[in-house]
């Protein structure tokens, strides 16, 4: 009923789809799958409208339609939830749910609210929500808004003629666990009215809901199996793909951590409300993983470490001296660097040039009395740019024009310009390609060997587990398990995971 | 990329090369142009009238420059210049030469506590610069109950290294304003000043996650551009031989104009001192051209907001720009 034919879609030098095939038939649940950079998200966006494809059909119905923008793709029974949601947190339930659909309401240019709370009371019912459509939405529950985005989505079955298809981006990453039990009923329930396409980085849950599994890899499918004849380690492994060969994560030259004084020490560190009590030690030379899922608090205690949101309570021990980091360039000041997980935004001053990024943290080694000397900012970046194996036409190109994996390349050659010792890796192979992420790996055993020490999250646990020396799960703000992962002997993801839920 | 060679061709990114020298092409345009249809514009007295207009209105735009680049706006740079007009009026009969240094002091605080408010306590420069701006008109209106104070024979002898020839006949506020634009120069290329206005104007998240004191680099353009608007203050009070509350009202508009027709995009990021001399002069051509050419003084406005409109809509690349507040 709703087909994907082909479709491939290229971004500049990334191939985001590479002839990606997919079908969705009548009252099923389709479970899509992949690692983050697989092309999951074009994908989405591609059905909603927001994505043109470079080529490939896409049919309703077995007509081939072009989805013009987010309005046309919604005329074809396409609706969205979104991961981050689209809901405006400041309008009332009712409002939200017929937003754009004002019209039906209106009579002589007013809004009649009663019948538009009406409808709405009926919307929300059919996914078994209690709650007032007066309600502003801010003041729902993060599960309640789901469901009113899932209400909304319905919604859309009294505009259209063709057959629904509800596409559900990762709607169990924020939801507790009798949380996502609600949904999948109502989803079970409703499947009688559309079909739905699951998207999500839990594969039990995957398997528990769809009826059939679509697993991405590289931006094509690599496999559609039906779900009652497949197991969650061999989605893992089809997913994941070769990757999962020993010498990847360069396991031979993880060495030892030294002995003697931390480089970094936290102890009882909190964050009011947000993570409490956490305990480590950052050896020289270590490379410390940090897992848990989103809400666990180990996004925001990377940016406690480098500055962005100050402790409340606890101490942080930095090369033997207290500190509470109130800023960046606090963080900097004391030898820590940051590979920010939003390169585009945090990483790289997109517009300015190769070696300007490089000397941004440490302009002093560019500077000969006071003054900027440019000559041997060049030669200090030609010579990153050779060690690195950067690939660029010069030091003075922009960065924007440079693939993922080299301005991922230039955000460490500023920390090693700055001379930080202690690197907070948060997520520093999202959105590379694989012989990118291996340079990465290189560069992190390299950094290591030479006795810079590195607390790393990561998108994926075998990355965790197989780049560390030790892992710190966290869990509800808290630190839930430790884990030694030396190598040859390293944990199982099974291990972790439970400590993580 | 099969379709690379369409890409390079296409009419967008033609003009995407060609943009950087649209205001100097637009230059020599508006020289030929007036120079055809008035001949005698082109002679050496008038080019040197508007060489001196043009020096004035530079000193505010070069400060302003910064200010743009970080992706602020300074409202309150007539204002200021206005006030230092006042200040420098006033002191030079009891402190003598003095009385500069001073008032471009008074210009930098004033321009930093703008900055301070930006900053700290988190308002939009747009507010915060008009709020100064309005508070710098009103200690001027309150200094002499809102009438000017004419410069007495001493104080404009002690004018004369603004107001006279040293240099060929040139008028010194000539020679005034490059030693401003080659500091300009210098201060964005060989300065961290420089540098980190450039990065936090072109990505701030990213140079505040690379360390950089954002706060302090924003609140030091304000500085400068205080300073800048006084200096060119006190350059209007020696030329007019008086200093009035009202001395640079209708600066501000061509201000902006001379930043953003040269090129500066006022998003920020993009633009340095050089573009801005190149919009300084095509505002100043455009001034004094207008006048040769008999538009009415009063109608000048009405061509400024045109231009104004018309080089922000040429020189901001829209398509990284998702919504335009």
């Amino acid at each position: 009923m709703l087909t994907v034919e082909h479709i491939s879609k290229r971004y500049g030098p990334v191939q985001a789809l590479r002839d990606v095939s997919i079908d969705v038939r009548p009252h099923e649940v389709v479970g899509l799958i992949g690692e983050n950079g697989a092309g999951k998200s074009t994908l989405m966006r591609i059905l909603a409208g927001t994505v043109q494809p470079d080529q490939g059909v896409i049919r309703v119905n077995g007509t081939a339609v072009t989805l013009r923008d987010s309005r046309h793709a919604k005329a074809c029974g396409i609706a969205m939830v979104f991961q981050e949601q689209s809901l405006l947190l400041n309008m009332t339930v009712a409002e939200n749910l017929h937003l754009t659909q004002e019209g039906e309401f209106t009579r002589m240019g007013l809004l009649q609210k009663r019948r538009m709370n009406a409808a709405a009371r009926a919307h929300l019912s059919r996914v078994g929500l209690d709650v007032d459509p007066r309600t502003q939405v801010g003041e729902l529950t993060f599960a309640a808004r789901q469901m009113v985005e899932l209400a909304k989505a319905l919604a859309l079955e009294e505009r259209t003629t063709a057959p629904l298809t509800i596409f559900l981006d990762e709607p169990t990453s924020v939801l507790e666990t009798r949380d996502i039990g609600i949904l999948f009923d109502r989803m079970r329930s409703l499947k009688s009215r559309a079909s739905f396409i699951f998207v999500s980085h839990r594969l039990d849950e995957v398997l528990q809901i769809s009826d059939r599994v679509y697993v991405m890899k590289d931006g094509a499918v690599v496999a559609e199996r039906p779900a009652d004849a497949v197991t969650v380690s061999e989605l893992h492994e089809m997913m994941v793909g070769q990757e999962l060969h020993a010498g990847y994560y360069r396991e031979d030259r993880q060495g030892l951590p030294q002995e003697g004084e931390p480089a970094l020490e936290a102890r009882g560190l909190t964050v009011r409300g947000v993570f409490q009590g956490v305990d480590f030690a950052l050896r020289r030379g270590e490379v410390l993983g940090v897992a848990g899922v989103i809400g666990s608090g180990r996004e925001e205690l990377m940016r406690t470490l480098f500055g962005f949101l100050p402790q409340t309570a606890g101490t942080l021990t930095v090369n033997g001296r207290d500190l509470v980091l109130r800023s960046p360039t606090e963080a900097v000041a004391a030898g820590i660097g940051y590979i920010p997980r939003e390169r585009r935004l945090e990483g790289l001053v997109m517009d300015l040039s190769v070696a300007v990024n490089m000397t941004l943290a440490n302009l002093d080694v560019a500077m000969s009395r006071n003054i900027i000397d440019r000559t041997r900012e060049r030669a200090i970046a030609k010579d990153w740019i050779e060690r690195l194996h950067i690939r660029t036409p010069n030091a003075n190109q922009v960065c924007r024009n440079l693939s993922g994996g080299n301005q991922q390349k230039i955000v460490l050659a500023r920390w090693m310009t700055a001379k930080s010792r202690i690197l907070i890796l948060d997520h520093p192979t999202r959105g590379l390609d694989v012989g990118a992420k291996g340079e990465v790996y290189d560069l992190i055993r390299a950094l290591s060997e030479d006795g810079a020490s590195i607390i790393l999250t990561s998108d994926t646990l075998e990355e965790t587990i197989g780049l560390c020396h030790t892992i710190l799960v966290m869990r509800d703000g808290s630190i839930t398990g430790r884990f030694d992962a030396p190598a040859g002997a390293k944990p199982s993801q099974v291990a972790l995971l439970e400590q993580m839920v | 990329m099969a379709n690379a060679g369409i890409d390079r061709m296409s009419p967008g990114l033609l003009f995407d090369r060609v943009r950087p020298y649209t205001p100097v092409l637009l230059l020599i345009l508006l020289l030929l142009g007036i120079g055809i249809a008035q001949p005698d514009f082109l002679r050496p007295k008038d080019l040197s009238v508007i060489l001196s207009d043009a020096a004035v209105l530079f000193e505010l735009a070069a400060g302003m420059t910064f200010v743009i680049m970080l992706g602020g706006i300074d409202l309150s740079v007539q204002a200021g210049a206005s006030f230092a007009s006042m200040v420098v009026a006033e002191l030079l009969p009891s402190v003598g030469y003095l009385a500069f240094p001073i008032t471009i002091l008074i210009g930098l605080v004033a321009g930093l506590s703008s900055g301070f408010v930006h900053v700290r306590l988190r308002i939009p420069s747009f507010i915060a610069t008009l709020a100064t701006g309005g508070i710098m008109t009103g200690l001027s209106l309150l200094m002499e109950a809102g009438q000017s104070v004419s410069l007495q024979q001493a104080g404009r002898y002690q004018c004369v290294w603004i107001t006279g020839n040293l240099i060929l006949g040139i008028p010194n506020v000539i020679p005034i304003a490059c030693v401003v634009a080659l500091g300009g120069l210098f201060l964005q290329r060989y300065t961290r000043f420089g540098r980190f206005s450039a990065a936090i104007g072109a990505g701030e998240p990213a140079a505040r996650a690379a360390g950089i004191s954002v706060a302090r680099y924003k609140i030091m353009a304000f500085g400068l551009s205080g300073a800048c608007a006084a200096f060119g203050g006190v350059l209007l009070a020696a030329k007019l031989g008086s200093g009035s509350p009202d001395l640079a009202n209708q600066l501000l508009l061509p201000t902006i104009a001379a930043v953003v027709v040269g090129g500066t995009a006022i998003t920020g990021g993009i633009g340095n001192i050089g573009l801005t001399v190149v919009g300084t002069l095509i505002v100043s051509i455009v001034r004094i051209g207008m006048t040769f050419l008999g538009v009415d003084i009063f109608a000048q406005q009405i061509v400024f907001g045109t231009a104004l409109v018309f080089a922000v809509f040429v020189t901001i690349d829209r398509s990284k720009i998702a919504i335009i507040k």
